[in-house]
């Protein structure tokens, strides 16, 4: 029983938001309505789940020398950041409105900002003219990169065109073509999840 | 007790706007039902897809190093489609990890995916008759920041210098930061992603990337359920179907009869 | 080479054109292009959603993406009803929005509100095309939704004439999905470089009403407003350092065919 109540649940909540989508009903708005709700509630107790996992988690390694000053600088995040958000809200201007522009702002930006140096490293590695296939990879890259800035625009008028050409036609019937598969995959899971033959979801 | 029933409540109406939509999700449902019915009964065939040999080769290889395997399933939530794929391939990486006792490292993005990559591994580990092997310490929230996450991750990889990295899920921008990081550490790496976008980057970082529905494929072969294969061929024949509708609406949009297109275009 | 050289040489890239401007012009392209005229085509007085989609990672990005769509919009007498989808772009959405509703003199309650964040996208997007005052009973400043004229006058989907997704990452798909497929609303994006690319099939397939990628579609879209602003100028940044990997992929196959001469 304990297996099947949750795959009940699933087909049964899965047919109904299947059923209105196609049918109009007052009755099954106001339902569909009442299940977004409750969608909501429930998933924000799962990060009570998510947040009591990483408290004890780090209270754990805390005591471990190796691990101990990365646990502590977590902890003391969480406790800072509800001790002000508590006492004085998070509007602009309070304390916990500028830890947030000041530090995780920054802190996020910089590891964002790490991409332009990554993207540069893994093109000297990966753009090696091996074969005819890399070299023509290699140079389209280099004309797309050109393309996407004024300077190919500098260089000939020919450059923005012919990137913009590789973007709309040939990558994009690459992307359409995998996009298809995806879709197809989503809808062929949505159906095994629905006739109870998915369960990964439950942790089998 | 009275109950008023409202005359409205009971009227139903059919979208026909949304038609398409059902005429195209019952061609599916068909296909999948008569596959998966047909794989109940046996025979079908998924080729080999050669990223997943190069798992074995990743566990080994920590095994052999004394080094743990570091897997993540991106930022997806459970009801992604490559979240419910990579729990699949998770099941297997659990069991060979179990067999070698390696450790297993999983920071996750979400708390949901946590507790089900948990449930998946523990149950992997007593499959494998060492139950007393699972770590659930190893499989951890992190975060839902995605670069907060990034961060955390290429921490993890940085301290534990994992022997194998499998990054199989879904990834937005953060997959070369973790990717780069990976190969900076000289570890295996293996990806597969649904984000069409981040492929080009596993593909330049890693060691072998499993392409969009290649990693849907994976999780099929590796459950080793008919019922899964069966679904995963109707996809194939689902293809060829979409193909041949593109090429009609090719030669007919040519001649200037927009029909077909018009069918199949929002209304 | 060895990696920490590769990353000093990007860094120089980067940072020489932010201290001695380059003052290179900008060709519009046309998905960037679209997206204005989108908005030129609204009747003054309509009212446009705006989500703040990201994250505080991406703010070099998505803060001259915010600010030139605004700027646009408020320029041209548009109320905006905003909202985050993500917890990180509520404090950012809301500093952005301020900043260029006071620079043009606007109004919040009569041109513009801000209703914060909830989580479960997919919830709250289809809860909006339902009732505003449903998901967001209050906005981000604790104003019950039935006291502000703004959303006295919009309730949901059926009074916004556009809704712009400035993204991180996948959530303009998501408006897709669910406010334009359900709802029939029209949906136009600003998204980062990154993600720019996997958007493109969306937009010639007509469910984007435009697409303004990256540093690039910010400078292209501050060249229609007629005012430079963050995007001209990062991309001056840009520019280099795109010049600079194509650089070091020619280094990178020099010394590559000279190991390959020497086998």
């Amino acid at each position: 029983m304990l297996l099947k109540l949750p795959l009940i649940i699933v087909a049964v909540f899965g047919l109904f938001m299947l059923v209105q989508f196609f049918v109009e009903a007052p009755f099954l708005d106001h339902t569909y309505q009442e299940i977004l709700d409750w969608v909501q509630i429930i998933y924000l107790f799962t990060l009570w789940v998510g947040a009591i996992n990483l408290i004890k988690l780090h209270l754990k390694k805390s005591t471990h020398k190796k691990e101990a000053p990365y646990s502590v600088v977590t902890l003391s995040g969480i406790v800072i950041m509800l001790f002000f958000g508590l006492i004085q809200g998070k509007e602009v201007g309070s304390v916990f409105d500028w830890i947030f522009k000041n530090v995780q702002v920054s802190l996020q930006a910089s590891m964002f900002s790490l991409l332009a140096f990554f993207v540069a490293s893994a093109a000297y590695r990966g753009f090696r003219a091996r074969s005819t296939e890399a070299l023509v990879l290699l140079s389209v890259a280099a004309i797309v990169m050109l393309g996407r800035v004024p300077i190919g625009d500098l260089i000939s008028g020919l450059i923005p065109d012919f990137a913009n050409w590789i973007l709309n036609f040939p990558s994009m019937a690459a992307r359409r073509g995998i996009l298809i598969g995806i879709g197809l995959g989503t809808v062929a899971t949505a159906l095994r999840v629905l006739l109870g033959i998915e369960r990964t979801y439950l942790g089998r | 007790m009275q109950m008023i029933m409202p005359d409205s409540i009971l009227l139903l109406t059919f979208n026909a706007n949304r038609l398409n939509v059902l005429v195209a999700l019952l061609i599916c449902g068909a296909l999948v039902a008569y596959f998966i019915w047909k794989g109940r009964r046996g025979g079908l065939y998924l080729r080999p897809i050669s990223g997943l040999s190069a798992i074995d080769e990743a566990v080994g290889r920590a095994t052999e190093m004394g080094k743990p395997v570091l897997y993540t399933t991106g930022l997806g939530k459970m009801e992604r489609v490559a979240t419910i794929a990579s729990m699949n391939i998770l099941g297997n990486v659990a069991r060979k990890v179990a067999s070698y006792g390696t450790p297993l490292i999983i920071p996750c993005y979400d708390p949901v995916v946590m507790a089900v990559a948990q449930e998946v591994v523990k149950e992997s580990f007593a499959r494998e008759g060492k139950p007393e092997a699972y770590r659930s310490d190893n499989i951890y929230y992190v975060t839902q920041s995605q670069f907060g996450y990034a961060a955390a991750v290429d921490g993890v990889m940085v301290r534990e210098k994992p022997a194998a990295n499998l990054f199989l899920g879904t990834f937005e921008a953060e997959s070369l930061i973790l990717a780069e990081t990976g190969n900076s550490i000289g570890a295996i790496q293996i990806a597969g992603t649904d984000s069409t976008i981040q492929l080009s980057f596993f593909i330049v970082a890693c060691d072998y990337t499993l392409i969009g529905e290649e990693l849907f494929a994976a999780s099929g072969y590796l459950s080793g359920d008919p019922k899964v294969t069966g679904s995963i061929k109707a996809q194939d024949w689902l293809k060829v179907l979409i193909t041949v509708l593109i090429g009609i609406g090719v030669i007919l949009s040519t001649a200037n009869l927009n029909f077909w297109q018009n069918l199949f275009g929002p209304k | 080479m060895k990696r920490q050289y590769i990353y000093l040489l990007i860094l120089a890239a980067l940072t020489i054109p932010l201290f001695l401007p380059l003052g290179l012009k900008h060709q519009v392209t046309d998905e960037v292009e679209k997206f204005y005229q989108t908005i030129e085509d609204l009747p003054p007085g309509s009212t446009v959603m705006v989500s703040f989609d990201f994250e505080a990672s991406t703010i070099a990005e998505t803060k001259p993406l915010a600010q030139a769509v605004l700027r646009h919009l408020f320029s041209r007498r548009i109320s905006v009803v905003s909202l985050s989808m993500l917890a990180e772009g509520t404090g950012l959405g809301h500093s952005f929005l301020k900043e260029v509703a006071d620079e043009f003199g606007r109004k919040y309650g009569a041109d513009y509100v801000f209703l914060g964040f909830r989580p479960q996208y997919q919830a709250t997007i289809l809860g909006l095309g339902e009732d505003f005052a449903k998901v967001f009973p209050q906005d981000y400043l604790r104003n019950n939704l039935s006291d502000l004229s703004l959303t006295q006058k919009v309730r949901n989907y059926e009074g916004i004439s556009l809704i712009i997704s400035v993204a991180d990452g996948d959530l303009p798909q998501y408006w897709v999905d669910y406010a334009q497929t359900r709802f029939q609303k029209p949906v136009a994006a600003a998204v980062t470089a990154v993600m720019a690319t996997s958007y493109y099939p969306y937009l010639s397939s007509g469910q984007f009403s435009g697409l303004v990628g990256g540093l690039k579609g910010a400078a292209e879209y501050e060249t229609l407003l007629g005012k430079a602003g963050l995007g001209s100028k990062g991309m001056e940044a840009q520019s280099l350092g795109h010049l600079m990997i194509i650089a070091l992929i020619i280094i990178g196959n020099l010394a590559h065919l000279r190991t390959r001469k020497k086998i």
